[in-house]
């Protein structure tokens, strides 16, 4: 990518075919049975730098002020989890944009990793992987959360009971909750549910319009790009073998739509974020996830049963042929 | 699984081996179905019963998720065998009939001291119609949970309309089946109904039960004696 603009990039990626071109500019739904070209996205970890110079990351602003109106309003006087003595209430934490919150669906890491005798100070934007199979979305009790033809994993805000079970089986624990907000509200609030869960959709409104999310658009040094999956997927492999790097989100939770390209490997900046983790003030508070190198996926091992549930009904079939076989013949 | 009156024990043979089998394989698979299911809703941290010693991991959704796996598989290994093993011998006696919910009135009031109990075949009517509700109940579920675990399945999309109907149908068929479960060891509460329950375990039930209640099955049973 060096020498490669974001305009002479979206020449190519939408042009190529790109899933914001066609599919997500309205096109896609006479195409839609033609097969809709799924979007990836590459984050060049060469070349964010975090926006040094910035008080806040661009994309961390642009996805602020993107998503504002989507943010939760919660009431008042928010009740805590019966029969716990907590709630998740981050309203008074809104400006707060070290972590994933639901007022920060995009937050950039930093650290500092040794490699090949060099130290890299790497800036890692975080945000939703939006996985191939996504368990949260699986596993949503509700059916909640979905992932769409075009890509992006998105929260259903008006179904979401705030469960929080999607984080729990989210590698990463990407969404974040705040009580006091959706439907829950309208049934027992005090004795279930527990608000909604919030996360980056990857601008799925402005995908579909043929837009790229606020985040990419945002970006002053190309470190992030959205285009088709496998134009994405091509372009960080490219870019990796540019710069001996290595790349994450290609086959972690079974595969994602998010690539990262960095210069060291995963291993080492996995350990680096987990040691900040493990410093701060409370290091089991969500929304600060690590890197874990090939990280499966949750529904993994469930999923090696799906074929007894094929042969079940074969072999109850015929043992009762036999079983019925041999008693009618006893019968006679 | 031949109904015979056995004189000498004074009992009368109401349930085969293969039938016990299957009655207490649904039984343990859908109770451990439930719990597990109720347990996919993130609801044991919640309520805490995972804080009570040695239920750490009903909150442990990769656990709850495996014994959902295997009880469906027992479940569905269970009803086939059923639906093919009644299907082939043709085992209709305990399938619903016309005027059943009017008998099933009577059946009950009778056992609260009002009016006489109608003449009972093997099934009493109210068991014929427990059996069809149930029945639904846990075909709908077993349908909608296949359409679920195929949905989970890598490169399988199935569309967010179709998943959402089978995932509301799959909670509502739960509670209709809970209910039915309810009413199933609900008609135990009456002591009349008690005589039938070691036919479940032994197989065999009081002769004196049977031909004081049942009367139709207790004539078919004597005259095939004969």
């Amino acid at each position: 990518m060096p020498g490669f603009t974001r305009r002479e990039f979206f020449q190519r990626a939408f042009a190529a075919g790109l899933a914001g071109g066609l599919v997500l500019s309205g096109l896609g739904k006479q195409a839609g049975a033609a097969g809709r070209a799924p979007v990836g996205t590459v984050i060049d970890l060469t070349r964010c730098d975090g926006c040094r110079l910035a008080g806040v990351p661009a994309c961390v602003r642009a996805c602020r002020e993107e998503n504002q109106r989507r943010f939760p309003r919660p009431v008042d006087d928010i009740g805590n989890y019966w029969p716990q003595k907590k709630k998740e209430d981050w309203s008074d934490k809104r400006d707060l944009i070290t972590r994933l919150t639901p007022y920060n669906w995009t937050f950039v890491q930093k650290v500092e990793v040794e490699h090949g005798g060099k130290l890299y100070r790497l800036a890692i934007p975080r945000r939703c992987m939006h996985c191939d199979n996504p368990p949260c979305a699986n596993l949503c009790p509700f059916s909640a959360q979905r992932k769409t033809p075009e890509g992006p994993v998105v929260i259903d805000p008006d179904l979401c009971l705030g469960g929080a079970k999607c984080r729990q089986v989210c590698p990463w624990g990407i969404p974040a909750r705040q009580a006091g907000v959706g439907l829950y509200l309208k049934i027992a609030p005090r004795f279930a549910g527990g608000g909604v869960m919030y996360k980056c959709n990857l601008c799925y409104d402005r995908l579909k319009a043929g837009r790229p999310p606020a985040c990419v658009e945002a970006c002053p040094r190309q470190a992030l790009l959205i285009g088709s999956k496998e134009r994405m997927r091509a372009l960080a492999r490219e870019r990796a073998g540019q710069v001996g790097g290595y790349i994450y989100g290609e086959r972690e939770n079974g595969g994602t739509s998010t690539f990262y390209v960095s210069p060291v490997p995963f291993e080492k900046i996995h350990a680096a974020l987990m040691q900040q983790k493990a410093a701060q003030a409370n290091p089991s508070a969500p929304g600060f996830p690590g890197m874990p190198v090939g990280v499966g996926n949750y529904l993994d091992s469930v999923n090696g049963l799906a074929l007894g549930m094929a042969v079940a009904p074969v072999a109850g079939a015929v043992a009762a042929g036999v079983a019925a076989y041999r008693t009618m013949k006893g019968d006679e | 699984m031949a109904d015979k009156i056995l004189a000498g024990e004074k009992k009368v043979k109401r349930h085969g081996f293969s039938v016990r089998v299957v009655h207490w394989t649904v039984a343990v698979s859908t109770f451990l179905l439930i719990f597990s299911g109720i347990g996919q809703l993130p609801v044991y941290r919640r309520y805490m019963l995972d804080r009570l010693p040695g239920l750490a991991w009903t909150s442990d959704f990769s656990v709850t998720l495996a014994i959902h796996y295997w009880a469906a598989v027992l479940l569905i290994l269970a009803v086939t065998y059923h639906l093919v093993y009644h299907g082939l011998r043709r085992d209709r006696g305990i399938l619903p009939r016309r005027g059943d919910v009017r008998q099933s009135v009577r059946i009950i009031m009778a056992m609260l001291g009002q009016g006489e109990e109608p003449e009972n075949d093997k099934y009493l009517a109210e068991q014929r119609l427990a059996y069809a509700f149930i029945g639904f109940s846990l075909l709908l579920l077993i349908v909608t949970g296949l359409v679920k675990v195929l949905k989970n399945l890598p490169g399988v999309d199935l569309g967010a309309d179709i998943i959402f109907w089978v995932t509301a149908l799959h909670n509502a068929a739960m509670v209709l089946l809970m209910l039915g479960i309810a009413a199933h060891l609900a008609a135990f509460l009456f002591k009349e109904n008690r005589y039938l329950l070691p036919g479940m375990f032994t197989g065999k039930v009081d002769l004196d039960y049977v031909r004081r209640r049942h009367q139709l099955w207790y004539r078919r049973l004597a005259q095939k004696g004969r």
